[in-house]
């Protein structure tokens, strides 16, 4: 039997902790929320504790935090419209840039593989593309106006500069950058989720993306290029299909996802605050894979589960945060 | 359907779950009369009835204006709605069949002359789609405008060339200002004859930017103030009986006819009525089943002397009017005595912003830029806030490439790219006659009509001002 072994719970934030986020090393990891506080968490010898908290960094909630690739950056999103970039270049973490340009709501922010890139997305219905110009200095690349209501979530590819976005207009959007005029454009939209959808992942090859709404589904979509064996028709250079539909399974918005690039395992974050494992089946199609739930973690939290991120080093733990207040840190055990 | 407003105008405080004519928030003064108890409302086929009093009373519908929208610091996108029936082709088409119109105030009035005014972006759009040279495009467009029962077609010449002038002037102004108090908010002038970078900046960056966005009003608008103020008064009529129609490159021109500073409250009228695009006029087109090709030929209007120096025509530098070259050139030569110094654009990290500078004694002594699109407009934006802006001028457009490429141009076809149609446009723009010197007809308005340059009238009939917006903390505007 799979299960999910909770190896530390803590009491994290005063109010809702939105999101979390591991540095690249997988022995740090940063968390957010209701408090406007970013909180550095380290493991000291019996488990996991603070070891840096930034405050005064954001006037309102701090909806998203993403350490960059190298792991020597950390950028928050926040409800006052600000994007804040932390460095220690000093010695200590500091902020030291911050993207402006939003509206309103900053929801996610997101690093692209190689770190010269960021996405932000909010309430004001854009996507933002920003360069890394070096000294502390960031230029806004591109101003997306492709969804038309709230974009929940950005996230990049794992290996390509390819950028998509979850948005409250119940579509995913796939953008890529027109080299010739050096403008970002959407290449493809995803449509089938009944209602919102929330939050969105690649797997390891960034073929497949996995998303979840509150129509309580996951979907996985799959990209096709032109003159797939399948024959799937294509317009401009692929089209993403959705090839499986998880339903049945949740029963409330689901919140977050994470497909593990080591595992290949997808975990999700609820509103009944449950956190699933889903497993793709041994004898899986390709083109109509099979999933399996392998776990469910009841009474993961005491209310909604907002966000669930897998360790990047292959050590299959998993954490979570929640409305509670609380960051619970879990083993995936599959014996 | 998207918006068809540009970028910058999209992004101005929109909501997460009720679509923009849901959450309008402008408050509406209900008239009401003593009663006792709650009122009792039926709703009927023709309307909301008032039955608190006993008997039916139809309730009146709250019509939000244009005029509204824009003095609101709520959505923009309601005002599409508003616009779509004051500013559209079917609006334009029954203004001349009933020569009647309804003003911004509700006023129905008669229309003794119709004046239709051409820029030349959508120009060049029309003629590119229907294959058409410029000067043939301007004779079928003329002749389609005067089918329709326009009067007078006039091209904008006039009107684009005080622009330039004002605003070589106020740079100069500007810049000694600037130079006596350092500490003033003088330099970078910003261009203003865009109205989605005037009105983004207004309602998200108030009174932070605006001190920097020239006075100078735009082409369409003192073509507004030529036909409405002048015409009007040439040809012994009430500017109100005068109908203007522009033809611009973008839908955000309509608004900027329908602000309230171009409203005359000496004369009970805009300067400009309504604003048709090239598509609209494509669409208008293909509505009767016609090519522009079919149309007949028809004349362009000089009323404004005995000289005949109409067409459309080109200015040097870029396709949106020329006001960074024109203003740079004119700096050089008044602050610096350097006469026709070469201007070198560079791009910096995209096409759409791009430097050029002018050095005197290998020191650099003016800077500007065109930053066109909304990405740019971010980045100069942060850039000033930073105090990190070098610029002495910027050229601010909220479209990528400019007004060639403005949001209600003729759109590429499939497989065309918007770079390649905005090169060919380019192309048509540099090939266009220019004014050899100072337009006469010019130099004679300055001194019959505004009494000299640099007087008061020149100052109101020339100069424009703006208005931060406040954002508003009414309840109904949080959001979770």
């Amino acid at each position: 039997m799979a299960k999910l072994e909770l190896l530390q719970s803590i009491n994290a934030h005063k109010g809702i902790v939105w999101n979390v986020s591991w540095h690249p090393n997988g022995n740090i990891f940063a968390s957010c929320g209701e408090d406007k506080v970013i909180n550095l968490w380290s493991k000291e010898n019996q488990g996991w504790a603070v070891k840096t908290m930034l405050v005064d960094g954001h006037q309102r909630t701090i909806r998203e935090v993403a350490w960059s690739p190298c792991g020597n950056f950390l950028a928050s999103a926040s409800f006052d419209g600000t994007t804040a970039i932390w460095d220690k270049k000093s010695g200590q973490f500091e902020c030291n840039a911050t993207l402006e340009g939003h509206e309103n709501e900053v929801k996610s922010v997101a690093w692209s593989p190689s770190g010269q890139l960021l996405a932000t997305c909010g309430r004001d219905k854009s996507v933002w593309v920003w360069e890394v110009a070096g000294d502390d200095e960031y230029v806004c690349e591109a101003v997306l106006n492709a969804h038309n209501q709230d974009v929940k979530k950005v996230v990049w590819h794992p290996s390509l500069e390819v950028l998509a976005s979850a948005s409250y207009d119940n579509t995913v959007k796939i953008y890529k950058e027109d080299q010739l005029d050096s403008d970002w454009n959407c290449v493809a939209t995803l449509e089938s989720h009944e209602t919102t959808v929330w939050s969105l992942t690649f797997d390891k090859t960034g073929e497949r993306l996995a998303t979840c709404s509150a129509d309580n589904t996951v979907k996985i979509w799959k990209e096709y290029k032109p003159n797939n064996e399948l024959g799937v028709s294509v317009s401009k250079e692929s089209s993403w299909k959705c090839i499986c539909t998880l339903s049945g399974y949740h029963t409330r918005t689901i919140y977050d996802i994470a497909w593990c690039h080591h595992s290949g395992l997808i975990a999700t974050a609820s509103g009944d605050d449950i956190i699933r494992i889903f497993k793709e089946a041994e004898d899986s199609d390709q083109d109509a894979p099979t999933f399996d739930l392998i776990c469910k973690k009841y009474d993961a939290h005491s209310q909604d589960v907002n966000c669930v991120k897998w360790n990047p080093t292959a050590n299959n733990e998993l954490v979570s945060c929640s409305d509670d207040g609380q960051i619970k840190i879990w083993k995936f055990l599959d014996e | 359907m998207s918006s068809r407003f540009s970028g910058a105008l999209q992004l101005t405080d929109l909501d997460d779950f009720i679509t923009p004519s849901q959450e309008c928030i402008k408050p509406v003064k209900i008239e009401k009369s003593k009663s006792k108890t709650g009122a009792k409302i039926k709703i009927g086929e023709d309307g909301y009835f008032d039955l608190s009093s006993g008997r039916e009373q139809k309730l009146q519908k709250v019509e939000i204006t244009l005029a509204d929208c824009l003095a609101c610091s709520g959505c923009i996108t309601s005002a599409e709605s508003v616009l779509v029936t004051k500013q559209s082709q079917e609006e334009l088409l029954r203004v001349l069949s009933e020569r009647k119109y309804t003003d911004s105030k509700g006023v129905t009035r008669d229309v003794s002359l119709v004046v239709v005014s051409i820029s030349p972006q959508p120009l060049l759009s029309l003629a590119l789609r229907y294959k058409l040279t410029a000067q043939e495009a301007t004779r079928k467009v003329s002749g389609y405008f005067k089918k329709l029962g326009a009067d007078l077609v006039l091209d904008m010449t006039l009107a684009e060339d005080f622009s330039l002038l004002e605003a070589q002037q106020e740079f100069l102004e500007r810049y000694r200002n600037q130079q006596n108090d350092p500490s003033g908010k003088f330099l970078p002038m910003l261009a203003s004859s865009c109205p989605g970078w005037v009105c983004y900046a207004e309602k998200t960056h108030g009174s932070f930017i605006l001190p920097y966005i020239s006075s100078t009003k735009s082409p369409q608008q003192i073509q507004g103030s030529l036909v409405k103020q002048h015409l009007a008064g040439r040809r012994e009529l009430q500017p109100s009986a005068l109908y203007h129609v522009t033809l611009m490159p973008c839908y955000d021109k309509k608004l900027e006819a329908s602000r309230e500073d171009f409203y005359s409250e000496i004369y009970n009228c805009q300067d400009v009525d309504c604003v048709i695009t090239a598509i609209e006029l494509e669409q208008m087109l293909s509505g009767e089943d016609k090519s522009l090709a079919d149309i007949m030929d028809g004349e362009l209007d000089w009323p404004w002397d005995e000289s005949d120096v109409k067409g459309v025509k080109g200015h040097i530098g870029s396709g949106s009017g020329g006001y960074s070259d024109a203003v740079f050139l004119h700096a050089a030569d008044q602050l610096f005595g350097a006469t026709d110094p070469p201007m070198e654009y560079k791009n910096l990290r995209n096409p759409d912003f791009r430097e050029a500078s002018l050095e005197k004694d290998s020191q650099e002594v003016l800077k500007f830029a065109i930053a066109n699109g909304f990405r740019n407009i971010q980045n100069l934006v942060q850039k000033l806030k930073r105090g990190k802006s070098p610029y002495h001028y910027v050229e601010v457009m909220a479209c990528p490439s400019g007004c060639l490429n403005g949001g209600a141009q003729n759109r590429p076809y499939q497989g065309e790219s918007t770079r390649e149609l905005v090169g060919q446009l380019y192309t048509m723009y540099r090939e266009l006659p220019q004014n050899e010197d100072e337009n006469p007809t010019v130099s004679r308005l300055y001194n019959e009509w505004l009494s000299g340059k640099h007087s008061d009238k020149a100052r109101a009939m020339l100069h424009t001002q703006y208005h931060a917006l406040e954002k508003s903390d009414v309840a109904l505007n949080i959001k979770w």
